[in-house]
């Protein structure tokens, strides 16, 4: 981009947002980076910052982009570990949380429509007034929106029973890289059989389409209570039997991590370090699963002591005997009740940083995934931070898998080593039958190299961009093409 | 040290936070909740600290705006063991070595060197009493609160005294201007060296903050023995119940920063009042849009701001928020009145002396 393109672009924003745009290089530096590894002083600068506040606002910024056919970065929690937002290729970026209004909440048909800047906590915080809540709700929930959840496909802790954003959403308006604003779905129902799905198409699409600015999405009543457990086992797989058996009975659980040997010991250290005593582990512990119950209360106790029974009586399991340790887990994953780089060890990012590979693997694959999980992170010189199994599809055992590193950012190549570990354990997925990425997306990543994965289905992909997108102004660099995995 | 050296000191925070961008401090900070750019908020700041300490960026006027555009209310500290506020306060103080601070910010200074006082004084009389208190410039320009204060410690049988005062100069630090806080710093503390064994009760939240934990002083915020005092069934029996419902706003200063949470909700409950809570409360309460500074350099975002929390207090159904702060008394009042019609009714600021001056018999 010139900077003649560029002052021109800036001066057409400007006429249509006034304030809400700008070119200083204090506010670009502001947007410079997301959570992803990269080197600690790598900067990525946009263009151009603009905040619109309404889908009108948008078609006219992709107008302007259209014309000048410079790209558009939709910027939402910054919280992606894939890169969605770096604005390696320059551009305008779109700070979509001014878009942040409720527009409807229909109670008799439980849906909430909003401008999709909302952050998932804010909509919940609107919604428990109601006596509702909106169970799609990723770690980041605190900072990330409805529009990056629907970007990114990000993950749940609650996706055993209620799945991801795909499973609530109803319909959407997306501005297309046309500059044309689409509502696509159906209304307020959660399925249609006519025409193609092209709601589906914007789950996990990182911005590339164009810009989600609307969306509606299923809304459920606020359980009435909810309790929490822990279980030592023996082995990844054997969790994964076990859950699987615990929902064949016919019991509904909201959330199931298997945590691998090093994420117990992150459980334990934690405990130990709070409580200044040690939690009783039996010699045989390999895995701690923890899971949450929700419900009306007569319900939840039966579920909970069946649950229970099973786990103990036919896959050898230990109920964890600290109320504090499972609780922990549950402050870290939902409640959020905790202050981020107190603790030392291990989870500060305070000298290295947290990186994941973010594989799905068949669930019989568990054990054998873990084992290389070791042996390319120590090949690749990672430092191993723990393996954590989230399941997010509805009442069934899925396993959608963090194998956590904590990655050395001090220099370029270090940070390079890294993406080489995350490149050798995405062949491993597929030779073992599953995915290169089940929450964080292909980013400034996986793109181009992704077609191991999908074959000359990469190609139809890059056909149906050019459908939305023919100038290739939306998030360019992400998902067809990397800077990191080749 | 100068500014980049001060900076540097702050380096593994800086970065910490550049890696992680887990953004808790952001969606609720008040400024960045007006404002729309990330930039506002505290983890935008941190990457505007490192671009700073690398060189990628120069101290500016727009830069100086913005961290001016900063209430340094602590909310994003609560949410982080990064040390965010004196990150900010160091990027103040570059901007200020620059010549960039704002000229208000230059003449309040200025004026508190020279005349010992940031606020135009009603009120300079001395007074001999038991307890000596530290009444702090802000009340000394309010003879009517101040004598409801008066009032109240009267009834409870409280014999204050005091002397000559010069401003805390909370602002002078609080903007940047670190040379002239040591020279402010060391003439308020010769006025109170008499006190440095004896102690203090003040009355202002920021002066209490600043006399402790910046010149070390055994200062305790009047409303603390107020609390005392009315657990002695003597005391006690004076109150009549107001029966009132009302939200509480936990003033930063004496709140988030001093731990003084439950006190005056206690002496609320005394007085018949029933509390309603904001979402926003103690340890994550929200600024009231006066702190930092701000007021001096951008009435109008001090406006938005205290707006803001004045719907944060109407969204809980009553119609009166109770504060013990003269700051917070006074912008969230005069943002009540703006928020009139948006919301059709007033919601009513009232500060906490003053219930308990209506409550008590003489």
């Amino acid at each position: 981009m010139t900077e003649n393109v560029v002052q021109k672009v800036f001066d057409e924003l400007r006429r249509v947002l006034g304030d809400r745009t700008t070119q200083s290089l204090m506010h670009r530096m502001a947007y410079s980076r997301d959570w992803s590894p990269r080197q600690k002083n790598a900067t990525d600068f946009p263009d151009v910052v603009v905040i619109p506040k309404t889908t009108e606002e948008m078609v006219r910024i992709g107008e302007i982009a259209y014309r000048y056919e410079i790209p558009i970065i939709p910027f939402g929690g910054g919280t992606g570990m894939g890169g969605g937002i770096a604005a390696w290729k320059g551009g305008i970026m779109v700070e979509t949380k001014g878009m942040n209004q409720v527009l409807e909440i229909d109670e008799e048909n439980m849906t909430a429509t909003v401008q999709t800047g909302i952050t998932i906590w804010e909509l919940n915080e609107i919604l428990s007034g109601k006596g509702l809540w909106f169970p799609h709700q990723p770690e980041s929930k605190r900072s990330v929106t409805i529009g990056a959840s629907i970007g990114c496909d990000n993950d749940s802790t609650f996706g055993l029973r209620y799945g991801k954003i795909k499973d609530y959403l109803t319909n959407a308006v997306i501005v297309t890289g046309r500059a044309e604003a689409v509502r696509v779905g159906q209304r307020k129902v959660n399925f249609s059989s006519t025409g193609y799905k092209l709601l589906d198409l914007l789950v996990g699409s990182e911005g590339t389409l164009g810009v989600v600015t609307e969306a509606t999405v299923r809304v459920l009543p606020i359980p009435a209570t909810r309790q929490i457990r822990g279980y030592f086992l023996r082995s990844l797989n054997e969790a994964a039997k076990g859950l699987e058996r615990i929902l064949s009975a016919g019991i509904t659980v909201e959330s199931a991590h298997i945590n691998c040997r090093h994420r117990l010991h992150f459980y334990t250290h934690t405990y130990r370090q709070k409580f200044g005593r040690e939690p009783h582990v039996p010699e045989w512990a390999e895995v701690i699963l923890f899971l949450s119950f929700s419900g009306d209360e007569e319900i939840v106790d039966f579920t909970v002591e069946r649950a229970g029974q099973i786990l103990v009586q036919k896959y050898h399991s230990q109920p964890i005997e600290e109320k504090e340790l499972v609780e922990g887990w549950w402050d870290s994953k939902h409640r959020l009740e905790f202050i981020p780089f107190k603790q030392k060890w291990p989870d500060s990012q305070r000298q290295k940083k947290f990186g994941s590979a973010d594989l799905g693997l068949p669930i019989g694959r568990l054990d054998e995934g873990y084992r290389r999980y070791l042996e390319i992170a120590k090949k690749w010189d990672q430092e191993i931070l723990g393996m954590t199994v989230y399941n997010e599809s509805p009442n069934k055992v899925t396993a959608s898998i963090s194998f956590a590193v904590f990655v050395d950012d001090s220099n370029e190549e270090s940070v390079r080593k890294f993406y080489q570990y995350v490149k050798e354990m995405s062949e491993m997925a597929i030779q073992l039958e599953g995915t290169m990425s089940s929450y964080i997306g292909d980013g400034d990543r996986l793109g181009g190299f992704n077609q191991l994965e999908h074959g000359i289905g990469l190609e139809y992909m890059r056909r149906i961009k050019e459908v939305f997108d023919p100038k290739n102004i939306m998030n360019p660099g992400k998902k067809f093409e990397s800077r990191w995995i080749t | 040290m100068n500014w980049t050296e001060g900076l540097s000191t702050y380096r593994d925070d800086i970065y910490t936070c550049n890696r992680t961008r887990c953004g808790f401090c952001r969606e609720e900070c008040p400024v960045y909740r007006v404002k729309g750019y990330e930039t506002y908020s505290c983890r935008g700041k941190m990457l505007v600290a490192r671009g700073l300490m690398e060189g990628l960026l120069e101290p500016s006027k727009e830069m100086a705006e913005m961290l001016e555009r900063c209430l340094l209310c602590g909310y994003c500290q609560a949410r982080c063991a990064l040390r965010n506020m004196d990150i900010i306060t160091v990027m103040r103080q570059s901007m200020e070595t620059k010549g960039f601070a704002a000229r208000t910010h230059r003449e309040n200074v200025d004026k508190i060197m020279k005349e010992g006082r940031l606020f135009e004084a009603q009120v300079l009389t001395k007074k001999k009493g038991k307890t000596a208190v530290f009444i702090g410039c802000l009340y000394r320009s309010k003879p009517k609160e101040l004598s409801t204060i008066f009032s109240v410690l009267e009834k409870l049988d409280m014999d204050i005294g005091f002397g000559e005062e010069s401003c805390c100069s909370y602002v002078i630090e609080a903007t940047g201007f670190t040379k002239e806080f040591e020279e402010a710093k060391a003439r308020c503390q010769k006025n109170l060296e008499k006190e440095k064994s004896n102690g203090m009760l003040t009355f202002c939240p920021t002066c209490t903050i600043t006399l402790k934990e910046k010149y070390e002083l055994p200062v305790q915020h009047a409303i603390l023995a107020v609390h005392q005092r009315l657990k002695e069934p003597q005391i006690a029996k004076r109150i009549k119940p107001l029966k009132l419902r009302a939200t509480y706003h936990d003033p930063c200063h004496l709140g988030r920063m001093l731990g003084i949470f439950e006190e005056p909700r206690e002496i609320l409950k005394q007085l018949g009042v029933e509390i309603i809570e904001m979402e926003h409360n103690r340890y994550f309460s929200t600024c009231c849009g006066g702190g930092g500074g701000l007021r001096a350099v951008d009435d109008k975002l001090s406006i938005d701001i205290s707006k803001n929390r004045v719907l944060d207090a109407a969204r809980t159904g009553t119609e009166m928020i109770v504060t013990v702060c003269p700051t917070c008394e006074s912008t969230l009042l005069r943002a009540s009145g703006r928020v009139m019609n948006q919301i059709n009714k007033f919601i009513d600021v009232q500060s906490l002396w003053d219930l308990l001056d209506k409550s008590m018999n003489s």
